[in-house]
């Protein structure tokens, strides 16, 4: 279960992830700005004290993976965005609000990017 | 000493009456869990039957599952004693609609992959676990 949804003040380790190498090649520039926003987000979400957040970045990281290395395809990942929003929605129904609020922004805002993010990596 | 007498009658009685309104509530609480608990197997077990790579796709099996999946979860929905669960029981059925219309897309022209099927099951046993607290 989260812990609260907490920022955690130090900042995780910036190894370059198998993602990571695959957005620093996107050329579009116009999706530059989205994909930075993105890896910036992905990070402090990884790092953060709360399961919920964390399991959330994990598993949008790894379904862009697939989604690049053709394992998925892009109707498979928009599914399972959606899948994820709802599975939030689930979440915090049980959670009383005030300590879930960080949590959801943050879930949400890695959802949202990720799906615009995912149109450049393929 | 009879008024002690009276409120310590009264104290037991109410003591007794909360003790037996929580083990209702358990009794109840397990009910719906162990519903949550079946919807959870036939989910799974329907994306275990339909989302197989290369695997021919049946219509008339696939629809005759979702049917019998639709009126799972309704019941449950319509069973459900704890209305604020009530909400997190529709979740679970436009969850499962969900899978049922990506996996008919999907299958229908196989498409399916070994990677959609693993992460189909993740899915499903994530908002699970959610749904019943965990």
């Amino acid at each position: 279960m989260p812990s609260g949804g907490k920022k955690k003040h130090k900042k995780p380790s910036r190894k370059k992830s198998e993602l990571d190498s695959a957005l620093d090649q996107i050329g579009d520039e116009s999706a530059a700005a989205a994909t930075k926003e993105f890896q910036d987000l992905l990070s402090e979400a990884k790092g953060d004290t709360s399961e919920l957040v964390r399991q959330n970045a994990e598993e949008v990281e790894r379904r862009l993976v697939l989604l690049k290395n053709r394992k998925i395809d892009k109707e498979d990942f928009d599914h399972f965005i959606e899948n994820q929003k709802r599975d939030l929605r689930v979440y915090v129904d049980g959670q009383p609000a005030q300590a879930q609020e960080r949590a959801e922004k943050l879930t949400i805002q890695v959802l949202e990017i990720a799906a615009k993010v995912a149109i450049a990596l393929i | 000493m009879k008024s002690t007498l009276i409120s310590r009658n009264v104290f037991l009685c109410a003591a007794a009456i909360f003790i037996a309104s929580c083990g209702t509530a358990t009794f109840t609480k397990t009910g719906s869990d162990a519903t949550i608990e079946s919807l959870r197997s036939f989910h799974l077990a329907f994306i275990g039957e339909f989302a197989v790579p290369g695997k021919k796709f049946n219509a008339t099996a696939f629809n005759a599952k979702v049917n019998e999946g639709n009126a799972k979860f309704q019941q449950a929905i319509a069973d459900e004693k704890f209305t604020a669960r009530r909400p997190v029981l529709v979740d679970l059925k436009a969850q499962f609609d969900a899978d049922a219309a990506h996996l008919k897309s999907k299958a229908s022209h196989g498409k399916v992959t070994p990677a959609l099927a693993s992460e189909m099951k993740k899915d499903v046993n994530k908002i699970y676990d959610h749904a019943l607290g965990r």
